[in-house]
């Protein structure tokens, strides 16, 4: 049986209640329709059979592709074989021992005088993370003040500050490592994630959020681009002006009037399908903007079907077949990053222009809307502004999202020049992501003075 | 719908339909339990094919509903034959004498069945595509509700009528555009990927009669590698792998080289994107080198 908690005494019912509850909490829409329809699954299909057992529930519990990866990692953890449980067990109860020795360990080295060092369980735990050459460094720099001449027991509580502002460096270095990726790092401490409320986050600088709010920042981009896709799927909102009139269904509708025309129907008005394209600056002064915002494009691809995504610093590259892929965002985020040759590189915009309007025309047209997310500082802007009159002329418009604060525009040549050219919005928060998307996407034009300051070059 | 498992498997390789167990086994669940498919994918893996082979496999009829911007239920459902209406006003008014009721004009003599209406009064039990449905609109979509969870349909003049023989329904949708949790809701789902290299091989070797092993293995091979090219705006499909196949027999091709499939990538790649993608990224030298390497360990099985 592939259900271990069987073994247990626990129901099959109970023991699929407690799964979708699983899958619930990674964000998986399943309701009660989905359990009672997987528990109908659960007795058509050979139950002793693991993978059929598998397919039974996915089949019926996930909707999306996107999850799948979701439902594998959770479906393994939870519906584990007795053997494999086992060894679990025993590799948890050895993990727990080694973090238990290496505790000891650390007890035992980290004294001043023979007196241990007063460090708090997380700093403990921190130290017996460290790398061995780090813990060995730090153990050598105890030793070496303990021999020094004169040195009194007094200069304990010296020492313990000197050591623990050693581990929080160490913690903070860990933390950036981490982001440095571009990728935003989930965690970070107990309380990670529970920093700034959502609408405060909304409106922070992104480059300003704290490590600790990232966690909190992650979730509000996804929060918002599932609801903007939600909408964007739903209601696609009519035209109160009508089309010319339908005479088949006025005929057909008017028969009970005895064939006389009484009520009018109209067809419906066709809209030109939009193209929307993505650049986006991936250089090393945009790379968290760059991050949130291929987050937010992520979240949209599945409802945005004329969506293109490109990122750029010193080349442009493609990122729709990647953004496109299933997993998870984490992950897929990492791989755009590993996978790009460009990311975190110096910025060359008229290369980037010059690449898009060569190698991907076919996307450039009247219907097309071009999104630019840059803060326009780039090697070569007098061979950028001719490429960007090009684009001009082959697109419906370009819009583009600055995330330098409006007040710092006047201080740089290439905004004005570039703000010459196209329409510039401000966008370093995530307030004014979604704020551009939404306006872009529902196709509403842009009012001046509603909240969008123009750009207003000096 | 009375059949076995094993007799569902047999049935889809009889049919030439080529596909994972897990494949199998969503689609037994979905006639066991008498719930609609929808089944995703890219263009071209096989999702229609399903559908018609599911109604081969069945012996019965195929009805299909293929959706697009703009289709209603009176395109979908039914339509009142207003000219027949119209003709029995006519004829009426120079009779002398008669009464006719509005009641008289409303009755099943004057309805034109559609594809759902057909698929809900069919005396005998049929399968039910309704194709590309993330096309229609999202008013169409909510529409689908009742029939796809209840099986019933509502006309206002007749009342609501049950289907007689609940059909087997099977959805398709491209991903162009989210669909509502409410239609998924009602659905088992069932994600088509691209096939593995062993699975290309034997779908190409089912469908296509008089193929070598040896050309076989090279197409698939050729198609995995692009596949591979993640820039492609339109990955090559099942549907074009088999044309290309085809095309290869019909010029007498036993083997594949570079320089054959430069020849024939209008089967392959039907964007200029794409084909320059291919000259500059790929060329003929690489597909040479492809072909000459060594077998190594290729997933078997993609199916999700």
């Amino acid at each position: 049986m592939p259900l271990n908690r069987q073994s247990r005494g626990e129901s099959l019912e109970a023991n699929l209640a407690g799964f979708t509850d699983l899958l619930r909490s990674e964000g998986l829409p399943v309701g009660t329709a989905e359990l009672i329809d997987a528990l109908q699954a659960l007795q058509v299909v050979d139950l002793s059979c693991r993978s059929s057992f598998k397919t039974a529930l996915q089949t019926t519990l996930v909707k999306d592709r996107r999850h799948y990866d979701s439902f594998e990692r959770l479906f393994e953890r939870y519906f584990v074989p007795p053997d494999i449980l086992e060894r679990h067990r025993l590799e948890a109860a050895e993990r727990r021992n080694r973090m238990q020795h290496d505790f000891d360990e650390a007890n035992r080295s980290l004294r001043f005088k023979g007196e241990p060092l007063r460090l708090s369980p997380e700093e403990m735990q921190l130290y017996t993370l460290l790398p061995k050459e780090q813990q060995q460094g730090l153990l050598r720099f105890v030793r070496e003040t303990e021999a020094g001449k004169k040195v009194e027991p007094s200069f304990k509580p010296l020492l313990e500050t000197v050591v623990k502002g050693h581990l929080r460096y160490c913690r903070s270095k860990m933390e950036r490592a981490a982001s440095s990726e571009g990728v935003l790092v989930s965690g970070g401490g107990p309380g990670a994630g529970k920093g700034a409320p959502d609408n405060n986050l909304r409106d922070i600088d992104i480059q300003a959020i704290r490590e600790a709010d990232l966690s909190a920042a992650q979730d509000l981009i996804r929060k918002l681009s599932r609801k903007l896709a939600a909408e964007l799927g739903r209601g696609r909102r009519r035209s109160s002006r009508r089309g010319p009139i339908d005479l088949r269904r006025s005929l057909r509708d008017n028969m009970r009037f005895g064939g006389i025309i009484f009520i009018l129907r109209h067809r419906r008005k066709r809209r030109p399908k939009q193209q929307l394209l993505l650049l986006c600056d991936v250089s090393a002064s945009m790379q968290r903007y760059s991050t949130f915002v291929l987050q937010f494009i992520y979240g949209l691809q599945a409802a945005v079907f004329n969506l293109e995504s490109f990122c750029f610093a010193d080349v442009l590259e493609y990122l729709s077949p990647d953004l496109k892929e299933r997993g998870h965002l984490q992950q897929v985020l990492d791989r755009v990053v590993r996978q790009s040759k460009t990311w975190g590189g110096g910025t060359n915009l008229a290369v980037a222009l010059e690449q898009l309007l060569d190698d991907h025309a076919a996307l450039l047209n009247v219907r097309t809307t071009l999104l630019v997310v840059s803060d326009t500082r780039t090697v070569a802007l007098t061979r950028s502004l001719p490429a960007l009159q090009r684009l001009l002329e082959r697109v419906s418009e370009i819009i583009w999202l600055n995330p330098l604060p409006p007040e710092q525009w006047p201080y740089y040549r290439s905004v004005s020049a570039v703000g010459d050219l196209v329409d510039m919005w401000p966008c370093y928060t995530i307030g004014h992501l979604e704020q551009a998307m939404t306006r872009r996407l529902f196709k509403q034009r842009r009012v001046l003075n509603n909240g969008w300051p123009q750009c207003n070059p000096v | 719908m009375n059949i076995s498992l094993a007799g569902l498997r047999k049935g889809l390789t009889r049919a030439g339909y080529i596909c994972d167990e897990c494949v199998v086994l969503t689609v037994y669940l979905a006639l066991k339990l008498q719930k609609p498919l929808l089944i995703e994918g890219e263009p071209g893996v096989g999702k229609t094919e399903m559908g018609k082979v599911l109604a081969n496999i069945l012996n019965t009829e195929l009805i299909r509903l293929q959706c697009y911007e703009g289709l209603d239920e009176n395109r979908a459902l039914y339509e009142w034959n207003y000219q027949r209406q119209l003709l029995k006003i006519q004829m009426n008014r120079a009779r002398e004498g008669s009464a006719l009721q509005e009641e008289d004009l409303f009755t099943t003599e004057y309805l034109l069945e559609r594809p759902l209406l057909k698929a809900i009064r069919a005396a005998s039990e049929t399968v039910l595509l309704i194709d590309e449905v993330d096309k229609c609109d999202p008013e169409f979509e909510a529409f689908l509700f009742e029939v796809l969870s209840d099986f019933q349909v509502s006309v206002p003049e007749l009342g609501t009528l049950h289907a007689q023989n609940i059909p087997v329904v099977i959805l398709t949708s491209n991903s162009e555009r989210e669909l509502s949790d409410g239609l998924k809701r009602r659905c088992l789902y069932l994600y088509l990927d691209f096939p593995g290299i062993e699975k290309e091989v034997q779908i190409i070797k089912a469908r296509v009669p008089g193929i070598g092993d040896r050309l076989a293995w090279e197409i698939a091979r050729v198609i995995q590698l692009l596949r591979r090219q993640s820039d492609l705006r339109k990955k090559p499909s099942i549907a074009e792998t088999l044309d290309w196949a085809r095309a290869l027999i019909a010029l007498d091709r036993n083997r594949l080289d570079g320089a054959a499939v430069a020849d024939t990538l209008n089967l392959l790649l039907k964007t200029r994107q794409d084909q320059q993608l291919f000259h500059r990224q790929i060329g003929p030298s690489l597909i040479d080198q492809e072909l000459r390497r060594p077998a190594d360990e290729e997933e078997s099985c993609r199916c999700r």
